[in-house]
Order: structure tokens, then sequence, then C-alpha cells
């Protein structure tokens, strides 16, 4: 046997902490400037936002790209400076308001109309949520988190030992903190905003992270079974051996279809690709070099003083 | 060998029961690929309706869905969300705009009386209108139809508008023989259908009023009691029952508050009547608090590119699993593409609707899916490397792996039901497709794979070792 997983988990350990912490740090930062930990976007923070392309089939309408000053201005004149611009293409672009009724939005469209140039239906994209609807959205994705983290534990209580459970939720708070670390790093160096399909993303990372974890903990309960004589930490260093090649070539399928769809993907996509990336790497790590050097740890301590001496000693005068 | 021949016709037969699903339904696409609004409204709570209920939800739905059957547009769909939300799709629409002003309003239900000497005028206007609603709907089947022929689509289109102008047209000229009377929804406070006498099967719908409303009532139908005149009843300005009132009331009108509207209602009717009246009678305002539109062909765009993308992944995996795991890398193979058509055929069979994010899911689960194939071979490998016999390694690589399988998607499961239970829109979507995907991947996985690997050793010419683990030998 020459890996093993647990002879330097001391390092494996403070590698997690390292990048959770940095993590902490811009959720930190960002939280004092952005007034969240992550840079919301509009799915729940609510707000307008319209992308449009001129219509270039038109004759003349496509003489020149879009100039943003020109919108900029159209903008200040209805009393949405503050809203983010973005340039899209040649002829395209985005902008992000404050929510807006339909006839602030009419008036919107059509001043930008009047000093553009038109724009073209079929590539025209408008969204509006309103700031309750984003809080909901953003509570109700929070408590699906919470809710299949306890029925995970349950799960796997149940089919194993509440302490395996607890370290495999250990596991999975690890890759959130992990994911969202990055993100908020991300915000804050890119501003990277995230949206509902972050949450979505999160829990598809939980789900394919305890698989992992699961598949190494199935093991090592065999190989207790089977070698009653072996110490929980060799027991562990083998089924994680054993499990490796699985590990690594599911792993690989999975993120090979990822890293296509943020490659060459449509724009939608690609953060929510980045974002399960991330994830599912982190989560094949902490299945590997977390969950299981925890538990190895964990069954590995000084066996406590049991309970029924004392209780003797005392009772006895 | 005679087991696993039954077992391949039985997933023979699948394949083409998935393939002729798929040839025969259509796809349902999400508004995000297609292109077209959505939106979503809030019921607006207001002194007279503290609380939203399920009741008044469902009125207000059919108030909504009545304005957009106004709209003409294709396929739009109206549901539930939550506890005080409806949600809209209105699909091709590219501005909102309208659709926005429609829904939102408050719906307005009134009474109005007959004006004398319209009678004839008045059914000849109504049987107009009918004859217009029904080229409506056959325009708008039409149009769903022929979704894919734009010069086709342009002309009924022209029509469809034409239809509109002269509906609108029918329901002035209608409105016009009315005088409006001071009876709004208001006063109205509940309206039910129920069977004319125990299981008959004509239906009626029971109106009562409030005392103010009472009064007004007896008011109007004395006025136009065996007149043959009749009282209009108009939501959102459209003309929905125009009940006459017999000459026995003519001396006090109906008094009581409470009304029969009788007439050849089916139970069916009946019912919609009266969750059109009080849909109409609930005076509670909507707000859309979410609007998504989007271009057709920016949808277009992004389905092509994420399919595209989706395509080269599945590529990949299926040569990186023949290239490590060779013989069974290439069964797991079959059993993928297997996967892919029948998760396909379930979603259409399901109903559900592909999204951006739903075809994400789908890709992903192909690499997924993978997962339970690779458990599988991994075990096969150890045993085959422990000297076990091709078959017995085999066998023992499915016992071996089916608890991990098991339980690594039963904790997948449970995040998706968290999902699902919780989440809204297409994050509900998502979880749903995610599931089914699970669910059939074990099933190829356990049931496909396995066929095919035994079926393989049972052929003497395809029963060697190295095929499931190179380098065999210089392991042992």
């Amino acid at each position: 046997m020459s890996f093993s997983v647990n002879r330097q988990r001391s390092l494996w350990w403070g590698l997690s902490l390292v990048v959770i912490l940095s993590g902490l740090v811009a959720m930190a930062i960002s939280w004092v400037s952005l007034g969240s930990p992550l840079r919301l976007g509009l799915d729940f923070i609510g707000g307008t936002r319209l992308q449009f392309e001129l219509a270039c089939s038109a004759t003349h309408n496509c003489s020149q790209p879009i100039d943003i000053d020109v919108v900029r201005q159209v903008l200040n004149q209805q009393g949405l400076g503050n809203s983010s611009l973005q340039i899209v293409g040649e002829y395209g672009v985005s902008i992000r308001t404050v929510p807006l009724s339909v006839d602030q939005r009419t008036r919107l469209s059509d001043a930008l109309r009047q000093k553009i140039g038109d724009f073209d239906p079929q590539k025209t994209q408008i969204e509006t949520v309103g700031p309750t609807l984003g809080k909901e959205i953003l509570r109700s994705g929070l408590l699906a988190l919470l809710v299949s983290f306890i029925g995970i534990t349950i799960y796997l209580t149940l089919r194993f030992q509440f302490d395996y459970a607890c370290f495999a939720l250990v596991a999975l708070v690890h890759d959130v903190l992990v994911t969202t670390g990055i993100f908020a790093i991300l915000a804050l160096v890119a501003g990277v905003e995230i949206d509902s399909l972050f949450i979505v993303a999160l829990l598809t990372i939980i789900g394919f992270s305890v698989n992992d974890t699961v598949v190494i903990y199935d093991r090592v309960r065999e190989t207790l079974k089977l070698n009653p004589e072996l110490g929980i930490q060799e027991v562990v260093d083998q089924a994680v051996v054993q499990t490796l090649g699985r590990s690594i070539n599911t792993t690989l399928t999975t993120l090979l279809p990822l890293i296509t769809i943020l490659l060459f993907g449509g724009d939608t996509l690609r953060y929510f690709a980045l974002a399960l990336l991330i994830g599912f790497t982190t989560g094949a790590y902490s299945s590997i070099f977390i969950a299981s050097t925890l538990l190895a740890w964990w069954r590995d301590r000084p066996p406590p003083r049991p309970a029924t001496n004392t209780l003797e000693t005392t009772s006895t005068p | 060998m005679g087991k696993y021949r039954g077992w391949l016709i039985a997933i023979l037969v699948l394949l083409m029961a998935a393939t002729w699903v798929i040839v025969r339904t259509p796809a349902r696409l999400g508004l995000d690929l297609r292109g077209g609004a959505q939106l979503t409204l809030q019921v607006q709570t207001t002194d007279k309706v503290p609380q939203i209920t399920p009741q008044v939800l469902a009125a207000v739905q059919g108030v909504v869905q009545r304005r957009i059957d106004g709209l003409g547009v294709a396929e739009a769909v109206v549901q539930t969300a939550g506890d005080d939300k409806l949600l809209v799709q209105l699909p091709g629409v590219t501005d909102p705009q309208q659709a926005e002003r429609i829904l939102k309003g408050t719906a307005q239900l009134l009474f109005a009386v007959q004006k004398p000497g319209t009678e004839t005028q008045l059914q000849i206007e109504r049987q107009l209108q009918s004859q217009l609603l029904l080229e409506q709907a056959q325009l708008l089947a039409e149009q769903a139809q022929k979704a894919n022929d734009p010069e086709a689509l342009k002309e009924i289109e022209a029509k469809l508008e034409k239809n509109r102008e002269s509906l609108e047209k029918s329901q002035k000229a209608i409105a016009s023989l009315f005088t409006p009377s001071d009876l709004t929804g208001a006063m109205l406070t509940e309206a039910f259908a129920s069977p004319v006498a125990p299981a008959s099967p004509n239906w009626s719908v029971i109106v009562r009023f409030d005392s103010q409303g009472a009064e007004l009532f007896a008011q109007l139908t004395k006025e136009i009691a065996g007149t043959g005149r009749s009282l209009g009843i108009f939501l959102d300005d459209r003309l929905i029952s125009a009940p006459t009132v017999a000459v026995e009331y003519a001396e006090t009108g109906i008094v009581g508050g409470s009304a029969e509207i009788s007439g050849g209602f089916t139970a069916q009717t009946a019912n919609d009547l009266a969750i059109q009246l009080q849909g109409g009678a609930l005076p509670v305002p909507l707000e859309v608090v979410e609007n998504r539109t989007v271009g057709a062909s920016l949808g277009q765009d992004s389905i092509r590119d994420s399919l595209y993308a989706g395509l080269a992944g599945l590529v990949l995996v299926l040569v990186f699993m023949v290239a490590y795991y060779r013989l069974p890398g290439l069964i797991a193979d079959i059993a993928l593409l297997l996967y892919a058509i029948f998760t396909y055929a379930a979603f259409l069979l399901f109903g559900v609707t592909l999204t951006l994010p739903g075809i994400a899911g789908f890709i992903l689960s192909i690499g997924m899916a993978v997962d339970a194939n690779v458990l599988i071979f991994e075990r096969t490998r150890e045993e085959l490397r422990a000297g076990k016999t091709l078959y017995r390694s085999v066998e023992a690589g499915f016992d071996r792996a089916f608890a991990s399988i098991l339980d690594s998607n039963v904790t997948t499961l449970i995040a998706c039901a968290a999902l699902f239970a919780l989440g809204t829109g297409f994050v509900r979507g998502f979880a749903v497709t995610l599931a089914i995907g699970i669910g059939i991947s074990m099933f190829t996985a356990l049931t496909c794979s396995r066929t095919f690997l035994f079926y393989a050793i049972s052929i003497p010419s395809l029963r060697r070792p190295h095929w499931f683990c190179p380098k065999l030998e210089s392991v042992r």
C-alpha cells in the first residue's frame, strides 16, 4: 500500500482551510462593499434587464455600432443614471435597472429607438423580477439546501452510522463553501453574479459529492467486515485506493460535458457549468481527502474512559 | 443464455416503444428556447379579501384565462404557482406590454339592462360573436399546427388579427344594446353551480347578493320581467350571460338577494359561468412580479450551442469508455445511448417542458449515468485480478456494486426531492429531469448493461479476459 490519504491528512485539511478561508474573506469584503456575501443577480434582488439588438436587415440601421454614451444619456434623461450598461456584440446592448413598470419600460425603449434605431424583436430579451419574488426564490433555495442536508444525513445514518453521516455532511458543507467562496472571489475580481441556477448548481453538487463519499464509505464498511483485525486508518486507506480508479473516471466523464458546455454552450449556462465544474472537482476531493480522513481520525481517537467506571467510583464511598 | 435472450427482446421492445414516442410526440420547448413571454402575477390582498384562499386563486385564474383567450395567443398556459401567484406563459409573444396591461387589472363584473326593442339585434349580434369565437379557436389550432411554416403562419396571423378586430367590434355593438346599472361584482357575495333537481343533468347557477345588491337586483329584474329583454352580465366589458326574467316577477322583481340562472347548462358550463362570476366578484388587483421575455431567435441560438456542446461532451465520454474499459466500455456505450433515448422519451411522455437548464441537466445526467457502469466494471476488474473466472467476476461486479449504486442514487434523489418541493418554476423542472435521469440510469446500468455483458460472455469468441481488463497477466 503505497498511497495513504491519512498520512498527510493535515496537508489536505490545511489546503481546504486555506481555500475556504480565502473564500470567506472574499465574502466578508463583498459583504462590506456590496451588502451581501455574493454578488446577487436579478433573480434575487429584483430589477429589470433589457437586451436589445439593432435590426440590421432594415436599411442604414446598422451603419455604426451602438454608442454607449448615447445609451447612457437616454438613461440619465429618464432618471435611471445608476443603471449598469453593457454592449453585447457590436449592435446589441444590455441594460440593468431597478424594477420598471410597463409604462416606464415603454418610455425607455421608445427613447432608445429614437436615438439609436429600430430593434429586432426576435432578439429582444426583457426580464423583470419584483424584489419580493427575488427574496422568495433565495429563501426557498436556501431552504431546499437545508432540507436536503437533513434528508441526506438521516438516510446515511440509517444506511451507515451517525458519525459517517456527520462527516459526509462536513464534506458537503466543505463543497458548498469552496464553490460559493470561489464565486465570491469571482464577484470581486470579475463582477460575476449568481442567479437561481447557482442554487440549482449547489444542490446538484451536493448530490454528486455525497455519491462519491458513499462509494468510499461502502468500501470502508465492507473492508471492516472482511478484515476486522485491521486498524481504521488502514481500512480507510485501502478503501480510498480501491475506489480511486472509479472516482477519477466518474469525475472525468461528468466533467467532460461540463467543459464542453462551458466552452461552447450558450451564455446563459456558462456560469452554471463553471459552478458545477468547481463543485464536482471539490466534491471528489472532499470525499477522498476530507470525509474519509475525518472518519479515520474520529474512530482512531483514544477511547474515552468508560462512563460506567467513573459512576462506580463515585457511588461507592 | 435463454434468460438473456428474453431480456434482450424486452429491451428491444422498449427501445422500439421509446423510438415510437420520440417520433410521434413533439417536444415541449420552454419559452427560453422558443421565444415568448412568461409572466408571474401575484394576487394582491385587499380590505375585502384579506386572505388569498384556493377558491379566490381559482376564480382569478378563470379571469386571467379569459383575458388571455381574448388576446388570441396559441398554446397559452395559465398555472397557479404557490399560494398567491399565477404563472402565465405566452409563446410567441415578444411584446409583452399589451399582455401585461390586460392581465394585471382588476376584473370588472357589471350588470346591465337591455334597451327596449333590441331583442332581434342582440340575437343576431350574439350569433355573430359565437361564430367569430369559433373561427378564432380554429385559427389558433391551425396556428399551433403550422408552427414550422412561416408563410402559412403569416397568413393565419393576419386572419387572427382581423378576427380580433371583428370580435372587438361585435363586443362594442353588444355593449351598446345595454344600459349599465349600479349593480356591480362587488355586491355579489356568492356564485355557484347546482343541479336543477337532484341528479338532474340540467344545471343552473345560483347567485347571491349583499343587502344593497339585493335591492338593486330586485329593481332591475322588476324592470325587465316578462318583457323578453335580458339582464346583461358583463365581465371585463364582455357579455358572459344574458338571462331573461320570467313574467311572474313583474310585481316585485326577484327579492331576497338570491337568484337562479337556468337554461340548458351542463355541469361544466354552469361551473364555468359560476367561476367567471366569482372572479368578477372579487375586487382583487393583480401585480406583475416577474416578466421574462425572450426573442425567438435568441432561444434558437442557445439551443443550438448547447446541443452541440452536449453532443461533443457525449462523444468524448463514449470514446473514453471504450478506450479505458474495452469490451465492457463498448457495452456501457450502448447502454448509455439507450439511456439517452429512454430518458428523452420519458421527458416527452411526462410532458416535461424542455428549458435550457433542463437540457444542461440532461447532458449532465449522461455523464453521471456512466458512474454505475464504472462502479461495476472496476469491481469486475478487481475480481479478475484476484484470479476469479470471467463469469464469476462479472457476476460479483454487479452484486458488489449494487449497494453503492443504490445509496449514491438515493442521496441524489433526496436532493432532487428538496429542489422539487421547495423550488419554483424552472428549478422544479430541473429537479424532475434529474430525477427521471437517475431512475432510468439505474435501470439501464442494472438491466441493459447486465444483459448485454452476460450475453457477450456467453459467446465463446468474446470470452477473453484481457478484453475486460488489459494487462491482466502482468498483474497476476
